[in-house]
């Protein structure tokens, strides 16, 4: 059969950052698919040839604008390591909140960007009014919708008061409740179960294969979740990860919808555990300069990311890399496409969750 | 490097269960005894939270056998070190050709383009790291012929 390529990207509607896959078509068939990524890549892990280490987190967090916050606390965690500070404990649980809330954005954009791909306008505004919402909270509490600059090497800038906290469990309580009615639709409208059930099914083995990471592997059944480490507090936190077994694009937007409940519980359980009163330490500050290297693992919105990070005694790093959870989960993407109807592809795709500025860096 | 051991303690990780969490490479800058700088490569396996890796030090001439044939997901690192390092990866079961990522450089993160950009910055008086920066103990390399293994502080 006669073989077309028709590539996908770098500007499609449902790509919100450019990707190109060059599609190779029998038919409506897709048989293979070439990636070209590099759009926009911006050689932020170089920078640290030239930005003293104390600087290079405002740097890590402007990796994406979604995942700013992990980004940051990351890079911050990984010094913390390798130069041995302790990180007081309110600021410790304020991090853990923080990420969460930065999990519960990311999600409601994503669910909000899946609904639009697949044609549900309503759907998409509904998520992005909530998402705004939780951007307001991110506002209050550390002066940034997007980048928000308030992790520190050895702790955090910024404090939330008590009252502050109890406002925001009663806001995100609230908010829990309206999502439900909106998971509810993502979840029951015969449409939706249509158009992404059964569709880009990637089988737990496969999973395992393609060493894919975060939401994507556990809607494949596989209970994968860095936190379950326990590092970060975590370890006070009672969860298990969210998982589906279908594999298919519906179970990837299902572990989203709960793992949104997930966190909401999770600031919940930080709030009633953190040690109250204001006007405690947020901060050891780093003296000197950092020598060693380190691994550090967290559990992104998206999934794994691995940080990795060389210090060689002077001010500025030997090496700073950020693996991220797309770049983890493209290969699976690149499996998935192949074999599937070329009007999936869309979907497949976006059930990834792909973050592109975090991929290239 | 030992290309048989490696290859098969890579295979070991595999038929363990481990899931190849990164492949991460690292310029090391030029030095008497290796004039043309050399790199240290970390390939790191995630299974459920534990987290191990393996280490070789790659000089520009060595050839580094990709690791696709355990783990497939390997392409995307393995092309990623060819186009930022000029690693020589061969066996690739994904190809990209150079086209991973758009750089107006070409291997940015070679040891000689490194020690070319810090040199632009000292003559132009932007501060930046030195090329020669203090020797640590870290810093020198697992034998290329016994892979080292490990677990992150």
């Amino acid at each position: 059969m006669k073989r077309t390529v028709i590539p996908f990207g770098p500007q499609h509607p449902v790509l919100p950052e450019p990707i190109v896959l060059d599609l190779i078509l029998e038919d409506e068939r897709v048989v293979d698919a070439v990636p070209t990524i590099g759009y926009i890549h911006r050689g932020l892990e170089m920078m640290v040839e030239r930005v003293e280490y104390t600087e290079m987190g405002f740097v890590v967090e402007r990796i994406c604008g979604i995942c700013s916050f992990m980004h940051g606390m990351g890079y911050c965690v990984s010094l913390e390591s390798i130069m041995k500070i302790e990180v007081p404990e309110r600021a410790q649980w304020l991090r853990l909140i923080w990420a969460e809330i930065s999990r519960i954005q990311s999600h409601l954009l994503w669910l909000g960007l899946g609904a639009d791909a697949f044609g549900f306008e309503n759907l998409f505004m509904h998520c992005w009014r909530m998402r705004e919402e939780i951007l307001d909270i991110f506002e209050k509490t550390t002066g940034g919708r997007v980048i928000h600059s308030v992790n520190r090497i050895g702790g955090v800038k910024r404090d939330i008061s008590d009252a502050e906290l109890a406002a925001i469990l009663v806001r995100l309580e609230e908010l829990g409740q309206e999502f439900k009615k909106t998971a509810s639709v993502f979840s029951t409208d015969p449409s939706i179960a249509h158009r992404l059930g059964g569709v880009g099914v990637l089988s737990a083995e496969e999973a395992l294969a393609t060493a894919t990471v975060g939401p994507m592997a556990r809607a494949s059944g596989i209970a994968t979740d860095t936190r379950l480490g326990g590092a970060n507090l975590y370890n006070q936190i009672e969860f298990q990860p969210i998982t589906e077994t279908a594999g298919d694009c519906l179970a990837r937007v299902v572990v989203r919808l709960r793992e949104v409940d997930q966190s909401i519980d999770m600031i919940r359980q930080a709030i009633d555990k953190m040690p109250k009163g204001e006007g405690q330490a947020l901060e050891n500050k780093p003296r000197g300069n950092p020598v060693g290297e380190t691994f550090t693992r967290l559990e992104q919105p998206r999934g794994e990311v691995v940080y990795y990070v060389k210090a060689n005694g002077t001010k500025y790093l030997e090496r700073f890399r950020a693996r991220t959870p797309t770049f983890a989960n493209i290969p699976a993407m690149i499996q998935l496409v192949k074999g599937c109807e070329l009007a999936d592809v869309p979907n497949i795709i976006l059930t990834i969750d792909p973050c592109i500025s975090c991929t290239e860096r | 490097m030992d290309r048989t051991a490696f290859l098969a303690r890579i295979e070991e990780y595999h038929k363990g269960g481990w899931r190849l969490a990164l492949i991460n490479a690292t310029s090391a800058m030029s030095t008497e005894e290796q004039p043309r700088g050399s790199f240290d490569v970390v390939w790191a396996f995630a299974r459920g939270t534990d987290f191990e890796y393996l280490r070789e030090q790659v000089m520009p001439d060595d050839e580094v056998p990709s690791i696709s044939a355990s783990f497939a997901a390997a392409f995307l690192y393995e092309n990623e070190m060819r186009e930022l390092f000029g690693i020589n990866v061969t066996g690739l079961n994904v190809d990209l050709g150079g086209q991973l990522y758009k750089t107006s450089q070409k291997v940015p993160f070679s040891p000689s383009a490194i020690r070319a950009r810090l040199e632009a910055n000292a003559a132009a008086g932007i501060a930046s790291a030195s090329t020669t920066p203090p020797a640590a103990p870290h810093a020198a390399p697992a034998p290329a012929t016994a892979p080292a293994a490990g677990k992150p502080a």
